[in-house]
């Protein structure tokens, strides 16, 4: 075996600009594989952190007839007296913080332009909202008793040509299922740098929310940040009751979970396409050596060597060959992945709904996705090699010593 | 220059072994880089091409200052509506054009409230055009006539939970920058299977559209279909001189958001085929510089027939792009086939069709398409590489003394 390895180590070093461009082509391959799997992990990644931290938070509370994609402001659909369920689960430790968030569906018009945005009303105070408050752009955050004061995303701003203290209309739907309409003043731009989310989302103070919308002390569910994303089943199992329904955040982001899912089924074709042209320079190149060594392969096996013997030494190369291209490729490939983990690929506003992808991607590599990927690199490899080091060993002595 | 490239060719048969095996190297990665571009278009087609159906083979006639404002609905009046509908009709590739009320509004009912917009048609018109019209699946198609009714999709009916003759509050900004509220009964519901493009928009007859946001004889926009899918840009700038004062646009500038997303995703898996030729192309060079390097003493023999060093290295570069050639010819082929046999089958991803929703405008399954986007790029690519990878081994083959090389082994 260790002969074997060294007989191609040596057949290897024969050659070095050849065999370096050979496992130079594996680490290449290996290295886009992760780049494409840390891509997509990242962007996956990043959607459900964005949709914790802007929607859904690690866990809700909301009223057990609420639909989320139906807005109803309803009293029946909301959560009465929010204070009293927050004041109970502040006394849970493993709680961040709490609070609650009135949602209505509204115009916003400005002038001959409208636009569908969704209307939420926060408590400017709760530090769960201090995302909002950082991501100020221009003018001031809200105040608990702000009356005519609303907060506008960037693309929203951009689009209407808004500037903080601008009056524009907004009409939301209320609880009796009609409509109402005020003036509003532009207070602040804030951006979360998610698109998606800022150019729908217009924020009002909590109170100022449930008399537009006639919505009075109810609430269209609960918020909640704890300190350990990990604990969201345990709370959630400890605070469940009749009156309403708890949902985590895995369950929120079913929706990424099952999107990461499908790109994930498309993206192993493509895998399989990367691998499938690795394979192809490995098989050739090998084929091409195999024909070049011949005379060699005769001389060999008159000397007794057998086939099985010959074929080992083909696939101990490429062995070698792909341990060197798959060291390369984690080396090119984590290189290539730490530079998008940390200066990312901007995407821009990607023009999809229901899920809140980041202006930015940025790749995160899982130790799985890396071992795995490695693994089917290796794997091909050497399975490509498996051709020519069979027609090596099929070589009939006699006729090889006279090839030239 | 004719002779040397018959010696190029003949020596590439002479070693039929060799070349067979570069050109099929060449020929496979060539053909998984096609099969690459088509499924990344497939899926974006699969994504978007739905719009097409949709959106495709349309172009839309707009007041000067509606395209700056694109994104928010802007409700601009058209000078002349009729006289536009008149010049476009006058154009052969033009079938039917129609006036149109386009505004942002909001449904609601008991069960909660949607941002739609509100398209106001003239549906004698419109009707033997719309797809809408083909795909009622309840009730019935507007008539100019209808007052008070509108047509919804069948997304947005299972989320309000909305029957035939059901009630709910239509609300829309006017011409005054008023919202106006109107009460309206559910004529019809349509079934495109694109839950969550049905959602968005809503329609009412032109009348009644004119009457609630007091646009008396008025349209904002012109809603042309034409005969041909494809024509789009032709009759784009062909009526663009006919009518100053106005916009007009394939739906591809009027929904850019659509455009965008296909270009960023783009962005990224271009970044991904660029690496993907690179490892392509370090195989092909690696291949012929074996080639190359084999033949040593053949040069060295040439050599010393007295062929001069740059007619040598001509030699061999030609050599290098003709088998360059004959590997982007098959392939192109062998591309061409894979893709048309996948292209058929379809890549089924049904069992995630739970995600329509989020996937805009996804169907069940995922047909690649020809990949031939690319295809001069990555053709070039290979060709390039191919002639190069020639061009230093013979160059150094070719400086070498002829005594020595005709002793290398």
């Amino acid at each position: 075996m260790i002969q074997t390895l060294k007989m191609a180590w040596r057949n290897l070093g024969r050659n070095r600009r050849r065999s370096l461009l050979s496992s130079l082509a594996v680490s290449f391959g290996a290295a886009l594989l992760l780049l494409m799997a840390a891509v997509l992990r990242g962007e996956m990644r990043g959607a459900i952190q964005n949709t914790i931290r802007l929607q859904s938070g690690h866990l809700q509370i909301r009223a057990l007839s609420y639909d989320e994609n139906k807005v109803s402001l309803a009293w029946e659909d909301l959560i009465a007296g929010p204070d009293a369920v927050i004041q109970q689960l502040s006394a849970i430790p493993q709680v961040k913080t709490a609070t609650p968030r009135l949602i209505a569906s509204g115009i916003l018009t400005l002038g001959d332009q409208s636009r569908g945005v969704q209307v939420v009303g926060i408590d400017p105070d709760s530090p769960a909202n201090q995302v909002f408050r950082s991501g100020i752009l221009a003018g001031s955050f809200l105040d608990a008793g702000d009356r005519e004061g609303i907060l506008v995303g960037r693309p929203l701003a951009e689009n209407f040509g808004l500037q903080p203290g601008d009056q524009v209309s907004v009409l939301v739907n209320t609880s009796d299922g009609t409509v109402d309409e005020q003036l509003f003043a532009v207070r602040g731009v804030y951006s979360t740098n998610t698109s998606a989310y800022d150019e729908g989302t217009v924020f009002m103070p909590l109170a100022k929310a449930q008399t537009f919308s006639r919505a009075q002390d109810h609430a269209s569910s609960i918020f909640i940040l704890l300190r350990e994303q990990e604990q969201a089943e345990a709370v959630a199992a400890a605070i469940q009751s009749q009156a309403y329904q708890v949902l985590t955040w895995q369950s929120m982001n079913e929706l990424i979970v099952q999107t990461e899912e499908f790109a994930g089924a498309y993206m192993v074709i493509l895998y399989f396409i990367v691998l499938g042209i690795t394979a192809t320079v490995v098989t050739n190149t090998l084929v091409m050596a195999v024909f070049e060594r011949t005379r060699e392969i005769g001389i060999l096996s008159a000397l007794g060597m057998k086939g099985r013997q010959i074929m080992a030494g083909f696939l101990a190369e490429a062995g070698l060959l792909a341990t060197g291209g798959v060291i390369g490729g984690l080396l090119l490939g984590g290189l290539a992945v730490a530079y998008f983990a940390r200066y990312g690929f901007y995407i821009g506003d990607f023009g999809m709904t229901g899920i809140l992808l980041g202006d930015t991607i940025y790749a995160y590599l899982t130790a799985q996705d890396a071992l795995s990927l490695s693994a089917a690199t290796y794997i091909i490899t050497l399975a490509a090699a498996f051709y020519p080091a069979s027609l090596a060993a099929r070589l009939e002595p006699a006729e090889a010593l006279h090839a030239h | 220059m004719r002779l040397y490239l018959r010696l190029a060719w003949r020596n590439l048969w002479r070693h039929t072994r060799r070349t067979v095996i570069i050109v099929v190297a060449m020929a496979l990665s060539l053909a998984l880089m096609m099969l690459y571009d088509g499924l990344v278009d497939g899926f974006s087609q699969a994504i978007y091409g739905n719009a097409v159906r949709v959106l495709g083979g349309n172009i839309q006639v707009h007041a000067a200052g509606y395209r700056a404002k694109v994104d928010s609905n802007p409700m601009i009046p058209l000078p002349d509506a009729e006289a536009v509908v008149q010049q476009a009709l006058e154009s052969d590739a033009v079938w039917v054009a129609a006036r149109r009320i386009r505004t942002g509004g909001l449904l609601s009912n008991r069960e909660g409230a949607f941002p739609v917009t509100i398209v106001g048609i003239d549906p004698e018109v419109e009707a033997p055009v719309s797809l809408i019209a083909e795909h009622i699946s309840a009730g019935r198609f507007l008539m100019a006539s209808d007052t008070d009714s509108v047509l919804v999709g069948k997304g947005l009916a299972e989320a309000m939970e909305l029957q035939v003759g059901d009630r709910l509050t239509l609300v829309g900004s006017d011409l005054h920058k008023q919202n106006r509220q109107r009460t309206a009964t559910v004529i019809g519901i349509y079934d495109l299977g694109l839950p969550s493009s049905e959602k968005s928009i809503a329609y009412i007859s032109l009348a009644e559209a004119q009457a609630l946001f007091d646009l008396t004889n008025q349209a904002t926009e012109i809603q042309i279909t034409l005969r041909q899918l494809g024509t789009e840009d032709d009759t784009v700038s062909a009526l663009t001189p006919r009518l100053p004062g106005y916009e007009v646009e394939s739906w591809e500038q009027n929904y850019p958001e659509l455009g965008n997303a296909l270009g960023s995703k783009n962005a990224v898996m271009s970044i991904f085929s660029v690496i993907l030729v690179v490892i392509a192309g370090i195989g092909i060079l690696n291949l012929l510089l074996m080639a190359v390097y084999e033949r040593t003493r053949e040069i060295g023999l040439l050599g010393a027939l007295g062929v001069k060093p740059r007619q040598i290295a001509l030699i061999f570069i030609l050599e290098g792009s003709l088998i360059g050639l004959v590997g982007v010819a098959l392939g192109i082929l062998v591309g061409l086939v894979l893709n048309g046999s996948l292209g058929r089958v379809g890549l089924d991803y049904s069992q995630f069709a739970g995600m329509t929703e989020y996937m805009a405008l996804i169907s069940g399954k995922v047909y690649p398409t020809a990949g031939t986007g690319n295809l001069l790029g990555r053709g070039l690519t290979v060709l390039i590489i191919s002639t190069l990878a020639a061009f230093v081994p013979a160059i150094e083959a070719a400086r070498r003394e002829p005594a020595e090389a005709l002793h290398y082994v």
